[in-house]
């Protein structure tokens, strides 16, 4: 979706915000009891990910594939987190470069399997390369793609899946480093000299993941494969090689949710309405039984896709229209604006 | 209706201000009689485009195609300092595909390398190759292409069958027809084309030169036409202007979305830090003529000029005015401080890749794996449009306490809502 419009909307806002110190309470408890979680889990299995590929590096290994579906889901529900320490050194990019329009992936791949490229050999070099020959989008590659998977040498695939592997486990460790050191203190102790002034930019970051999240399963997980009526895109739904796609949708609906349960946490009653919501597009989902969303070019299943994400879509307006002016705050610019 | 007249009145109770203060409806005027200018200006230098185009058909020489590729450099100038006019004005959004959509899958207009490939996943019109088939099937219907109109461009062959990609018109269409493609990587080095492209007779090369004429031709018409009517858009009684200036609440929002979101996710994201973690200089902007040095950097020169509320046309003339600094600097002249500080620390960023490439660094080489050096030039370009974002964020706050929300990236549900 090349223009995704940008307008400014103008609303207005209720006149009472959340109070001061229930605000500062709700960056707590998202930075401890959302964020740092996923983050440990990340890391965790990306490290059980680089294990199991040291262990036994064949595509079609189930170890590995479980090893790598465990590590992939876990970066699913941190994937909405974009603050701090993922946006150093290009972190989250290097572990998530999708949606990619142009088949990058695919071919630097196999420029560095053609060439035996001996950069495959270290995950820390490994880092120079491009961002679209590593993470989660290039091991699917690795792993499932059917030119990929068998192109070129075995052992220089193999050396391959070790490092992407290792290089994603190194990732995920730095970015669990720089929440723990650091990050998750400067959230939730806004200084006037700091990266947050104040209470209410930390909770607008943090505001901002939940409504950047939801745009990006609305216009991209969904939005990728539905492209319009009389030209569906089912080869661009995310992760289709690995079956993956309606999965995805399903992890961000949870994690997502969370986050907006504990950002509406003094709002008891569009706590339960975006609870309801949620599981209502969950349930929505689950009955569509399409793990790649392949019912794009049928117009009757298509109908039923397209329900979802307007309820996704319904669910984004509720956060806008009724969280934000609860917490007293409002989405800023996020990296979806633009072409 | 009813929330507009609540919003105008709440707005308007809100922001009693002391006498002599600058008006906010001062600020959205001179906003709109600079984009007027930059367009005038866009349209001024299209049209010299459009003069050496013509003459390099009339009398194909290196002379004249190269008069031709700097009268293209030279359009851009004041065309990328009005892209800061994109993301907040939707009469602009829904028009610039025309002019500027990029990338593009060349192949589609004419004759590309081997190593480019064919149709892909993505495209089936991605090797089409209009300037060589006179006739084609586009999405299952007979196209007859043998003679090559602005028309054809624009209704039939532009986004053709649906895919952003197939880009037949606009600034960078013309760049590819002049330039041909940069099969340099990410060594220095711009497109080769020769200018016998465009000869006579036996001495053509690479075929059909005098269709690649009549396309280079249509496409600098076009760009004309098209720039005619964005112009008319700012002048008095034009529809871009009537949108920012009858509220000025709303045209502010609007002149701080365009800054944003063309700071932050377009040229930060999309155009700069893209390419440099890809190492690919297809990401390159303007990557036939290697001009992206110049193309970043009027860009951010746009940024800060729709802040400062001036700019210096082609012809030298100072166009100033009631600014978005003078209002901030009002309520919070620290934050004006910081504002205008974090502009110019851009400035500066971007000013290193431009100074860095005309001293012979192409923006190819900066992309290069492994290469500190250009690595380091262009996230300093990064990091201080990111961190101006933020800072265009605090003003929107300041100018619209917790009653302006400015909404992320997309408007599906709504659009016009804004603008009744």
């Amino acid at each position: 979706m090349k223009h995704l419009l940008l307008a400014a909307l103008i609303a207005l806002a209720p006149l009472p915000a959340a109070a001061q110190e229930d605000r500062q309470e709700i960056v707590d408890d998202v930075v401890q009891n959302h964020v740092l979680p996923r983050f440990e889990t990340l890391a965790a299995q990306a490290q059980n990910l680089a294990q199991t590929a040291q262990a036994d590096c064949k595509a079609d290994s189930p170890v590995l594939r479980a090893a790598y579906g465990d590590a992939f889901d876990a970066w699913v529900a941190a994937s909405h987190l974009r603050l701090g320490p993922t946006e150093v050194d290009d972190r989250a990019f290097a572990l998530a470069f999708w949606p990619d329009s142009r088949g990058v992936t695919p071919r630097v791949l196999a420029g560095l399997i053609e060439e035996e490229d001996p950069i495959a050999f270290s995950p820390e070099d490994y880092a120079d390369v491009s961002i679209a020959a590593r993470g989660f989008y290039a091991l699917e590659f690795l792993l499932y793609d059917e030119r990929i998977s068998s192109l070129g040498a075995s052992g220089y695939r193999c050396a391959l899946v070790r490092t992407v592997s290792g290089d994603i486990a190194n990732l995920s460790a730095a970015i669990l480093r720089g929440w723990r050191e650091g990050y998750a203190e400067t959230m939730t102790h806004p200084a006037p000299d700091g990266a947050y002034r104040d209470t209410g930019e930390a909770l607008k970051a943090l505001f901002q993941t939940l409504t950047t999240g939801l745009e990006f399963t609305i216009d991209l997980r969904l939005g990728r494969p539905l492209g319009t009526f009389d030209h569906p895109r089912p080869k661009r739904a995310e992760a289709w090689r690995s079956g993956r796609s309606a999965r995805h949708v399903m992890l961000s609906l949870a994690t997502l949710g969370d986050l907006a349960g504990r950002l509406a946490a003094d709002a008891p009653a569009l706590h339960m309405e975006l609870d309801a919501a949620v599981a209502r597009a969950a349930g929505r989902l689950a009955d569509l039984d399409d793990p790649i969303f392949a019912g794009v070019s049928d117009p009757e299943s298509r109908i039923r896709i397209e329900a979802l994400q307007q309820m996704v879509i319904d669910i984004r307006e509720m956060v806008r229209k009724d969280l934000g002016p609860d917490l007293g705050v409002s989405a800023g610019f996020n990296a979806l604006d633009g072409d | 209706m009813t929330r507009n007249f609540l919003l105008t009145t709440a707005l308007a109770a809100l922001s009693a201000t002391p006498l002599m203060a600058v008006e906010r409806a001062e600020v959205v005027d001179s906003y709109a009689d600079i984009a007027a200018a930059k367009y005038e200006d866009s349209l001024i230098a299209a049209r010299n485009l459009a003069d050496k185009v013509d003459a390099l058909i009339a009398s194909p020489s290196a002379e004249a195609l190269q008069h031709a590729r700097a009268a293209w450099i030279e359009a851009r100038v004041p065309y990328q300092q009005t892209e800061v006019y994109r993301f907040g004005n939707p009469i602009v959004d829904d028009w610039e595909g025309k002019v500027n959509a990029w990338p593009l899958d060349e192949g589609l207009i004419d004759y590309v390398d081997a190593a480019y490939g064919g149709a892909s996943v993505e495209n089936d019109l991605a090797a089409l190759n209009v300037v060589a088939n006179p006739h084609f099937t586009l999405s299952g219907q007979e196209i007859d292409a043998s003679e090559i109109t602005p028309e054809l461009l624009s209704d039939t062959l532009h986004e053709a069958d649906g895919i952003e990609a197939n880009v037949a018109t606009g600034y960078h269409a013309i760049e590819f027809l002049l330039w041909g493609q940069d099969l340099s990587g990410t060594q220095s080095g711009a497109g080769e084309r020769p200018w016998t492209d465009y000869a006579k007779g036996d001495a053509c090369t690479h075929d059909n030169c005098d269709r690649r004429g009549e396309y280079l031709a249509a496409a600098a018409d076009l760009l004309v036409s098209d720039l005619e009517w964005m112009a008319a858009q700012w002048a008095e009684g034009g529809a871009a202007r009537a949108a920012v200036t009858e509220n000025p609440d709303a045209g502010i929002a609007m002149m701080l979305t365009g800054m944003g979101s063309l700071s932050y996710g377009e040229q930060a994201g999309e155009r700069m830090r893209l390419g440099l973690m890809l190492n690919d200089p297809e990401e390159e902007h303007d990557c036939f003529s290697d001009n992206t040095h110049n193309s970043h950097y009027y860009d951010g020169l746009g940024v800060q000029n729709t802040y400062l509320g001036e700019y210096v046309r082609r012809d030298g003339t100072l166009i100033s005015g009631p600014s978005l600094s003078d209002l901030v600097a009002e309520t919070d002249p620290a934050l004006d401080d910081e504002m205008r500080a974090k502009l110019a620390h851009t400035m500066f960023a971007l000013a290193r890749i431009k100074t860095a490439a005309e001293a012979g660094f192409a923006y190819d080489q900066m992309l290069a794996r492994g290469d500190a050096g250009g690595e380091a030039l262009i996230m300093g370009g990064v990091d201080a449009l990111i961190d101006q974002t933020r800072t265009i964020e605090r003003v929107v706050s300041t100018l619209g306490g917790d009653r302006i929300a400015f909404e992320g990236s997309d408007s599906l549900d709504n659009p016009g809502a804004v603008f009744q």
